[in-house]
């Protein structure tokens, strides 16, 4: 038990400064990883979105859902399961996706965002938490999206084959892929290629072994007192804010700036950054993890989270289409109505798959 | 008495077997699935019994069910599919 928590903070503090290092090799500032930035980068490159800023087949997420995969693998955990309510769960998908896209970041970078002393993230963390309680709650009164069953072998490996068709994607470049231009916005900043495969590889490694979540961290401490998996989430802000420092005293160039304005790819409305990561919080406790696990767990065969991910992306394309996504001018008006009807949604499917009096 | 760990494919699922445990005056708790058990992420619940003729109804939404022996499982029951 001991070692498997020196595992998780050992884990969370690679994850930290592996993150920091994206942003010396090139990522966009405080976006070593962002999930949700990522699939949506993915998708616009994909031509689902039109947003030229932010068009990337981005290596860090092929290698997350590949690095897991291996690591299933090799440890005889990859099994290929699903039909647990896959339509509620892209539903759901869509609606963290636009959750945090009114943030700007998925919950991983909200602790990257901490990390490189943004405080606007601290509003998304209240937010957050909030939503975890929420979800909590229905998780009490028996909400379940039922159970999942075994597929065959080949409806697991699906989801990391289309990972290596992206790769081969990004690797060939043909005209109908769409890339930021250069200086032409968060799109056009990135690691090199390996790097930011490697850099995913690794990290999916480790979250596979570790069931490292966003999510799971704050649930656990509220469902059992149970603090293993915040470990890891408490690591990772402790050793990117140190590397974010090292980084700063070795470069000349400040990696760590605290305060509210000014904050890169970020805005500073403090109810609608709370509010989308309230909605974020609590799709993802009803889906059973973040985005980075729903990740890790396509990449062990689970096909719900598959569906998840085609859910998260289909939200960016949305989100981006209907000019729901915030920028660093601040929410939008049609991204304030589309996260009250999101928290609307996810409570109406809370409610409905909630079977207290059979409990 | 024996230990025992039952997982399942829901919280839900673990909730409702704590309370059948409970209702025929077996010790249980929920608590989050061990790492070396597996790989999910879920709940499952940690009980103790004197057999497995003593266990209450198991649910559909269990997955399997193993007793503790100092540092391992050794698995009693798994639900097909």
């Amino acid at each position: 038990m001991k070692q498997e928590k020196t595992f998780i903070a050992a884990a969370g503090i690679i994850i930290g400064v592996i993150s920091a290092a994206l942003v010396f090799f090139g990522n966009p500032v405080n976006m070593g990883f962002c999930i949700a930035c990522f699939l949506r980068d993915t998708s616009g490159a994909l031509g689902l979105h039109s947003a030229a800023a932010v068009q990337y087949i981005r290596p860090e997420i092929i290698g997350l859902v590949l690095g897991a995969c291996i690591a299933a693998l090799a440890g005889k955990e990859f099994k290929a399961r699903g039909g647990s309510a896959p339509v509620t769960r892209f539903t759901l998908g869509v609606f963290v996706m636009i959750g945090c896209l009114m943030f700007l970041g998925c919950p991983f970078r909200m602790i990257l965002r901490i990390a490189g002393g943004d405080g606007n993230a601290l509003f998304g963390l209240f937010g957050f938490a909030l939503g975890i309680l929420i979800g909590v709650f229905f998780l009490k009164r028996g909400y379940t999206l039922k159970r999942s069953y075994k597929m065959p072998w080949a409806e697991g490996a699906i989801f990391p084959a289309v990972q290596i068709a992206f790769l081969i994607l990004l690797a060939a470049a043909p005209a109908f892929i769409h890339f930021t231009e250069p200086e032409g916005g968060p799109g056009a900043k990135h690691a090199a290629i390996l790097i930011s495969l490697a850099a995913g590889l690794i990290v999916g490694v480790l979250a596979q072994k570790t069931r490292l979540c966003m999510v799971g961290g704050i649930r656990d401490l509220v469902l059992f007192r149970e603090y293993k998996l915040i470990i890891g989430f408490a690591a990772i802000i402790l050793s990117a804010l140190a590397a974010n420092v090292i980084l700063g005293t070795v470069t000349g160039t400040a990696y760590f700036n605290p305060g509210f304005a000014g904050q890169p790819i970020a805005h500073t409305d403090g109810l609608w950054n709370a509010l989308g990561m309230m909605l974020a919080g609590f799709g993802c406790v009803l889906l059973g993890g973040c985005p980075l696990r729903q990740l890790v767990l396509s990449g062990e065969g689970n096909t719900d989270s598959a569906v998840t991910v085609f859910g998260l992306m289909a939200g960016a394309a949305f989100a981006h289409n209907f000019g729901l996504a915030s920028s660093g001018e601040g929410p939008t008006a049609n991204g304030k109505i589309a996260v009250v009807i999101g928290l609307v949604v996810v409570a109406v499917i809370a409610v409905l798959n909630s079977r207290k009096q059979e409990a | 008495m024996k230990e025992y760990i039952a997982t399942f494919y829901s919280h839900f699922g673990a909730i409702r077997f704590k309370k059948a445990c409970e209702a025929i005056g077996l010790r249980a708790a929920v608590m989050p699935v061990p790492r070396n058990l597996s790989s999910s992420c879920g709940t499952c619940v940690k009980f103790q019994a004197s057999g497995e003729e003593t266990f209450p109804e198991k649910n559909e939404e269990m997955e399997k069910i193993v007793q503790i022996k100092g540092d391992t499982f050794c698995k009693v029951y798994e639900a097909e599919g």
